[in-house]
């Protein structure tokens, strides 16, 4: 498909506004949840949106040459130049004169409304074709379209339309006429109870452009599904100019090979347009004054204004000189004058406050230069000189193909064409094409795109095409642009000893291998995807089926906001499915691959690492991390001075906590097991595939107090103190988390479960205990679970007894207690027979505990 | 139009996806150099480079850390170095700052400060001293007589340098070279590993990395066992259980080599380590694992020049700030409160008097009914381009390696390493994903969206082997992600028909092929490094130094090796160039294309060009026709006649 020439158009827009356009029509549509929302609108508000979309996408492209017209029929008023230069041709306006339409022009179509009389589009043609054709006076190669939008139902004057169509004709006009509720055979849809006006009329209109050279009728719902897939702009790539070198062609020309060529891009990166900026406008209290006078308040209006985006520059001058300082500020002032923005005025204000101490200087006192280190390398050029350099692809040699590394590939791909103009040239490059494809060799090339330019370094790929031979570059890394990092092998694994291991949590085993070998057959795609005419099935997915989602999502969006006024009672809709057909594995493979899968689940046991808390440290290293590491890693701690808008782009960042705090705790002997978490390293190498780690521990999910869960939401306040007491490894802010941290870590049991069952009565001896209470109880309940699993029944019979002296005393807390006997024997004494059931020991009787609760 | 700094602002969402290379620089990086200097470190041999020339092991750690902060400071021009001396007698001179009450026998030669020239030179000064005079050396940093100062105290001192000289959110370092396997061979050995070992794990607590480069020699090789391998921690930070389980495995990052390979050792490791992304691995439903994104493959640019201000006594970096103004109303607006939609589109005349209200409004102003919002929020913006997808991989199927065409690339790779971290049993996971899909010379096709504010993208993942290089280089088992073109991306051939050779013309030009392939070559990377970047940079740090920078004694090492071409290959193309001026398609013209355009017939004949050229009259050509000489040479054409007669010229001048 050769792509049209882009811009160098006009379109008029030839509108209806008769009284029948004012109907009102029921429209259904799916939100961008796939909810459906209905809609009630005119016609002339339903077809306007096709208009609309079309402007829009002039809009969008920004092309100074794409214009277009608004010209509307069955308006009350008349004006156009027609009319004005021989009269008749009523009730057709001239709305919108030609010209690059903007957000205005949509604006100024939503005013429009439905009229009481009745227009004839013919007229309304004959108009517009002129208008055009005035307005391009000696335009020739302008292409010319018109559009009519029209419900049909008006009538017609049938007269003489030949001539118009052999006008249009003879000026390369084309035509299309978009109908509200026209029949249409693709969409299966016939209007019920049509009028006898509007069946002549459609059938009018599909003569008329079917004479026509470019000429077509459609339906308004067609039309309107058709703007909402998502297109594939076709780029046509330049063919620039170059020279393909080998040898030393200066000196040793005779011996040296110089072809022109030409290059054209192959593959060129798409991004979504980026969104433009914008602000609600305050409005000053004069404004107000004068809206009020104006309008009803109900009839108020928002401004939204495009925002610029600005650069200032400041300076921090503390350590400088105070003299200096005033001199440079005078110069600044004198700057300002010729400037002359006016723009400085409530800014200086604005700077002191964000910037503190720093102050502002222009942009014209500034010099360039480099930092190396922290000397500085003036450079007013912005660059030191170039490397000198001539254009050209020069060859440096050959390798075969299978040894090229693909990964290195760089980035866009481009052809390299012999010379269309040249047969010589064009038969030249094919013997190299077709040399170096029958070797299956690759060239190594350096390219300079133009005199001066840095050079690349590339490969150059022989394709012979069915009728014509070229080479392909793909753009190599330099040694800078090579990152050596290393990394553990994942096969070759060897102990301290100096042995290779061959078993080991990290190399999977037979049976494994097993599983995954299935696992990737059944998911094979090459036999997936839709059938070709004679019912082989092709390979699912293709790079040329596979739209940019983002691209097409955000256009959609875009075009969305700037025809609709307000997108809560509008809300945008789904993505067209086009955009997600590749975004899950077809449901072929997965039926086929759901045994495989269910096997792969079985034998590798991967599970997720629950979230660790990151504590406080000894050195107060934390690491905070961004987005994207949150999600699998979580702190809690996370630096005040974080700002919110920052942290997403960065992958790690670490942010030290001062440590002041947390410095003395723990300074005893668990030194090693409190103070880590340097969550990155924390837990590899401890993971054995027999030992799964760690279900979330139960009672965690039992929290009807709203007290803390043990891993904190990330919106944790900045400056939690964790409330250690010196000596304590569990402190009184979130002492379940720092219990159960410990805990999972092994060795220090004894000592976590002594340092809880102090924070829990100190706690809860505290005033206003109460709201702590249920959290208290899951303490106690994890707590007491604890000590039966590790042995330490003991400890729990001693802090019980404790507390409950405590609870009991004055002034204690006796509702506490009260709440523990309630939960009857759960939380009491641990017996000699519970105690046998875990494998432990007690000297307490069922009878002493079930007494100790009672009172 | 904005100036041109302006035009290389990015709008922050799209700087999201460009971000690549700025985390590198976002983040500083601090190096201690921690080198022994004991005496066979300080033991002269002959210079196996330079006749009659002395050197050691000490020199040779000296220059590579010259080397290494030059680099440095290109790259990362915010880093800080420092270098620590030990097993010397040499002691601080004053009594204040870092370094002055470090551990006896270990001495501060240069304290953790930011990069800068000046402290480059004194490295190259005192390189040099030694050069003239070998026993600098041993003057400035005498060993210690008695034995060695215990690896604890090395540590000790290293953690105390870093603490008082490192900045606190940097990523820190310590490059340890010694050339001594066991530095406490006798007394109190085991104490000493105790404390090595616990000082050690000191140090890894306060965010510190030990990356040790051992030397080994031919007289005195390094064994790792004999001390290191129960001292050194695998990974970072590891508890003591599991340090005295046997079964555990070496830290990933040991090197032993010979002195000369010390440069290249340490070059693997100049950068940190660090992950673009981690994200979880979904291979279906309901089986994912951990993996981590990395750079491998990433173009190194200039550095970006900044603004400084001159303070009179020294040049302060300006800040620079980006705000976003309505322009009319002179007034910022806070990025919270700003909404996002599409161009407004160009500003259209008003219409004449009729209707002067605001709905068209200004330029650059939208209006709409009060209380209705016709703008995204920030995050429906987001939720637009990531399509509502949570960041992660997801396996979408599996093709033939064939599958993955050339062609298919718009974007250098990433690297994808398991992250056991996160899910448990990644890594055998993965392993036994990679070994099949090498086995079966598969690929798999994935669904990428590696950040938060990234767009999804298709990818191939390439499985890559181990594969272990003559230097001593270990390719990385993993998998490489390529970014596949969208339909959007992809560009159709513009010529789908032209002349092709004829089978003697494609042979004349196999003979010449032949003779320039290199057998078992490939694209190799490390011979050619980037000559613009290294061209910037040379003049970057003469400027620095302020030296005289000499543009003839920089070479290009990206050119071809025309002697080499033309001594294997030239008889064989001098053939091929011949069979070509002799072959059918000299006598052909191509029919002019169709254009819509019609234009004047403008070819001219190359020979009455030349005729013109030859009698000095190319004047009496007309512009066109030189334009269209000049187009067809690949030459530019811009300019005035004069110009183009100049450039016709020149061209016949060199040909």
């Amino acid at each position: 498909m050769v792509a049209e020439r882009a811009g160098y158009t006009v379109t008029m827009f030839l509108i209806d506004v008769s009284k029948s356009m004012g109907n009102f029509r029921t429209v259904t549509q799916e939100d961008s949840k796939g909810e459906n929302v209905t809609i009630e609108m005119t016609n002339l508000e339903w077809s306007l949106q096709f208009v609309k979309l079309k402007i829009q996408e002039m809009i969008f492209n920004g092309r100074k040459t794409d214009q277009c017209g608004v010209i509307i029929f069955g308006s009350e008023e008349t004006k156009n130049i027609v009319n004005t230069a021989n009269g008749g041709y009523e009730n057709v306006f001239e709305y919108i004169s030609i010209g690059q339409p903007n957000a205005g022009t949509i604006a100024k179509l939503d005013k429009l409304e439905a009229s009481s009389v009745c227009g004839d589009p013919i007229d309304a043609l004959i108009v517009g074709i002129e208008t055009q054709a005035r307005y391009l006076a000696n335009k020739k190669t302008w292409t010319r379209k018109v559009v009519i939008v029209t419900d049909g139902e008006s009538p017609i004057e049938i007269e003489d339309w030949e001539a118009t169509v052999k006008k249009m004709d003879d000026t390369n006009v084309s035509l299309t006429i978009v109908g509200v509720d026209f029949d249409d055979e693709e969409l299966e849809y016939e209007e019920p109870d049509k009028s006898n006006v509007k069946r002549v009329n459609e059938k009018f209109f599909h003569e008329l452009t079917s004479t026509m050279a470019n000429g077509i009728t459609g339906s308004c719902a067609y039309a309107l599904r058709e703007t909402a897939m998502p297109d594939i702009k076709q780029t046509r790539s330049a063919l620039l100019g170059t020279v393909l070198r080998l040898g030393d062609v200066d000196t040793r020309g005779e011996e040296a090979i110089e072809l022109t060529v030409k290059a054209s891009k192959c593959t060129a990166t798409a991004r979504p347009k980026s969104w433009k900026k914008f602000g609600l406008r305050e409005r000053t209290t004069d404004e107000m004054d004068q809206t009020q006078d104006d309008e009803d308040a109900a009839n108020a209006r928002a401004a939204y204004a495009m925002l610029k985006m600005r650069s200032e520059y400041y300076v921090d001058r503390t350590p400088g000189e105070e003299d200096e300082d005033g001199d440079v500020k005078m110069k600044r002032e004198d700057d300002d004058e010729n400037l002359l923005d006016a723009k400085n005025d409530d800014e200086d204000e604005d700077k002191e406050v964000n910037v503190e101490s720093m102050e502002k200087v222009e942009k014209e006192d500034l010099i360039r230069g480099f930092k190396y280190g922290t000397t500085y390398a003036p450079c007013p050029d912005g660059q030191f000189p170039r490397l000198h350099t001539r254009k050209g692809i020069d060859i440096c040699g050959f390798f075969p193909k299978k040894n090229f590394r693909r990964e290195l590939s760089m980035g866009e791909i481009q052809y390299i064409w012999g010379d269309p103009s040249s047969p010589q040239q064009q038969v030249a490059l094919s013997s190299i094409v077709q040399a170096m494809y029958e070797k299956g060799s690759m060239a190594i090339a350096r390219w300079v795109s133009r005199d001066g330019m840095d050079p690349k370094m590339g490969v150059l790929y022989p394709v012979p095409f069915d009728n014509v031979d070229c080479l392909i570059w793909a753009q190599m890394p330099f040694a800078d642009d090579v990152r050596k990092y290393t990394f553990p092998s994942l096969t070759n694994l060897i102990n301290k000893k100096g042995e290779t291991l061959t078993e080991h949590p990290y190399l999977p085993t037979d049976e494994q291998m097993e599983a995954m070998d299935k696992f990737v057959d059944t998911m094979d795609l090459m036999e997936a995807g839709d059938k070709d005419e004679k019912g082989n099935r092709l390979p699912w997915f293709s790079t040329l089926e596979s739209f940019n989602p983002a691209i097409h999502r955000v256009k959609q969006a875009m075009f969305h906001s700037a025809i609709t006024g307000d997108i809560t009672t509008n809300p945008l809709p789904p993505p067209h499915p086009e955009l997600l057909k590749f975004f899950e594995p077809p449901k072929r493979v997965v039926r086929r691959s759901k045994e495989a899968l269910e096997e792969c689940k079985q034998v590798f046991k991967v599970k997720e690492v629950p979230k660790k808390v990151v504590k406080a440290k000894k050195e107060g290293h934390v690491h905070a991390q961004d987005d994207d590491d949150s999600i699998l890693l979580l702190d809690r701690k996370q630096p005040s001075d974080r700002s919110p808008g920052k942290s997403q782009s960065q992958i790690m960042r670490f942010t030290q906590v001062t440590p002041t705090k947390n410095k003395a705790v723990a300074k005893d002997a668990d030194d090693s097991e409190t103070e880590d978490e340097d969550d990155e390293e924390m837990l590899l190498d401890q993971k054995k595939p027999s030992t799964p780690a760690p279900e979330p521990r139960p009672g965690s999910s039992r929290n009807p107090g709203g007290g803390p869960l043990p891993t904190p939401a990330r919106s944790m306040s900045p400056e939690v103190d964790p409330g250690r007491a010196p000596g304590r490894i569990v402190g009184n802010t979130y002492p379940l988390q720092d219990f159960q941290k410990n805990i999972s870590q092994g060795d220090v049991v004894s000592k976590a479960v002594e340092d809880l069952g102090q924070v829990i009565i100190e706690v809860v001896l505290k005033p206003f205990a109460k709201r702590r209470h249920s959290e208290m109880l899951e303490c106690m309940e994890i707590m007491r679970k604890t000590c039966l699993e590790e042995d330490e029944i003991d400890a729990w019979n001693i802090f019980i007894r404790e507390l409950r002296e405590k609870c009991l005393a004055k002034p204690g807390n006796k509702t506490f207690w009260q709440e523990i006997c309630a939960l009857g024997l759960g939380l009491g004494l641990i017996s000699k027979h519970e105690a046998k059931k875990h494998l432990g020991e007690s000297n307490v009787t069922q009878n002493e505990a079930n007494e100790f609760i009672s009172t | 139009m904005p100036p041109y700094d302006d035009w290389n602002k990015i709008d922050e969402e799209e700087e999201e996806e460009i971000q690549d290379n700025s985390i590198f620089e976002s983040k500083r990086d601090v190096i201690l150099f921690c080198i022994d200097c004991s005496a066979s470190m300080l033991k002269l041999y002959d210079d196996p480079n330079y006749e009659d020339v002395q050197t050691c092991h000490l020199y040779t750690a000296l220059e590579a850390a010259v080397q290494i902060q030059k680099r440095k400071i290109l790259v990362g021009p915010n880093d800080s170095v420092g270098i620590l001396l030990f097993n010397t007698s040499r002691k601080a001179e004053s009594t204040r700052g870092q370094g002055a009450e470090i551990k006896r026998n270990t001495y501060l030669f240069q304290p953790i400060a930011p990069l800068s020239a000046s402290k480059i030179q004194e490295i190259i000064q005192l390189l040099d001293t030694f050069r003239e005079d070998t026993g600098e050396f041993l003057r400035r940093f005498p060993p210690v007589s008695d034995g060695r100062v215990p690896m604890g105290d090395v540590f000790t001192s290293c953690n105390w340098v870093m603490r008082d000289g490192a900045p606190k959110t940097a990523s820190k370092r310590i490059f340890l070279i010694t050339d001594e396997d066991t530095p406490h061979p006798s007394t109190g050995r085991k104490q000493l590993v105790t404390s090595a070992r616990t000082t050690l794990i000191d140090l890894t607590q306060a965010g510190v990395t030990v990356e040790p480069f051992f030397i080994s020699t031919e007289e005195k090789s390094f064994d790792v066992t004999s001390f290191y391998s129960s001292v050194l921690l695998p990974t970072n930070l590891i508890d003591e259980e599991e340090l005295q389980e046997d079964s555990s495995i070496l830290p990933e990052s040991i090197s032993i080599s010979r002195i000369e390979d010390l440069l290249s050792q340490m070059r693997f490791r100049e950068v940190p380590k660090r992950a673009i992304f981690s994200v979880p691995f979904e291979l279906a439903n309901g089986l994912k694992i951990g993996v981590k994104g990395y750079g491998l493959v990433t173009e190194q640019k200039k550095g970006s020049y900044k603004y400084f201000v001159d303070l009179g006594d020294r040049m302060e970096v300006a800040t620079v700030r980006t705000t976003y103004v309505d322009e009319d109303h002179q007034a910022e607006v806070e990025k919270a409160k700003m909404v996002y939609g599409a161009e407004l589109g160009a500003n259209v005349a008003p219409e004449d008097g009729e209707e002067e209200d605001e709905t068209i409004g200004g330029a650059g102003v939208r209006t709409v009914k009060s209380g209705s919002r016709p703008f995204y929020t920030a995050e429906e913006a987001r939720s637009f381009r990531t399509l509502d997808l949570e960041p992660g991989i997801k396996l979408l199927g599996f093709k033939p390696r064939e599958e993955l065409a050339f062609e298919d690339n718009v974007k250098h790779s990433l690297f994808v390493f398991p992250d056991e971290m996160t899910y448990s049993g990644s890594k055998r996971t993965f392993s036994a994903l990679l070994r099949t899909m090498i086995r079966k010379k598969v690929i798999a096709i994935v669904r990428a969206l590696t950040r938060r504010n990234a767009t999804p993208v298709f990818c191939a993942l390439l499985p890559q082997e181990e594969n272990i290089d003559e230097s001593g280089w270990t390719d990385p088992t993993g998998f490489h992600l390529i970014p596949l073109p969208f339909a959007d991306e992809v560009r159709t051939a513009p010529i789908e028909e032209g002349f092709r050779a004829s089978d003697e013309m494609k042979d004349l030009a196999r003979a010449w092929i032949d003779k320039l392939s290199v057998k078992n070559g490939a694209y190799p990377p490390d011979s050619y490094p980037n000559p613009a970047l290294a061209y910037h940079n040379i003049q970057l740090q003469a400027s620095a130094f302020r030296e005289e920078f000499d543009p003839d004694s920089f070479e290009d090492l990206t050119l071809p090796k025309y002697d080499m071409i033309h001594k294997r290959a030239g008889k064989l193309i001098q053939q091929w160039k011949e069979g070509l001026s002799n072959d059918n398609s000299a006598n052909l013209v191509v029919p002019a294309a169709a254009g819509s355009k019609r234009k004047a017939d403008v070819s001219v004949d190359e020979a009455e060009i030349k005729s013109k050229y030859d009698s000095g009259t190319l004047g009496k050509l007309r512009v066109d026709q030189l334009k269209e000489f000049l187009k067809s040479k690949g030459q530019s054409v811009a300019g005035k006649k004069a110009d183009l007669v100049d450039r016709v010229s020149e061209w016949f001048d060199a040909h």
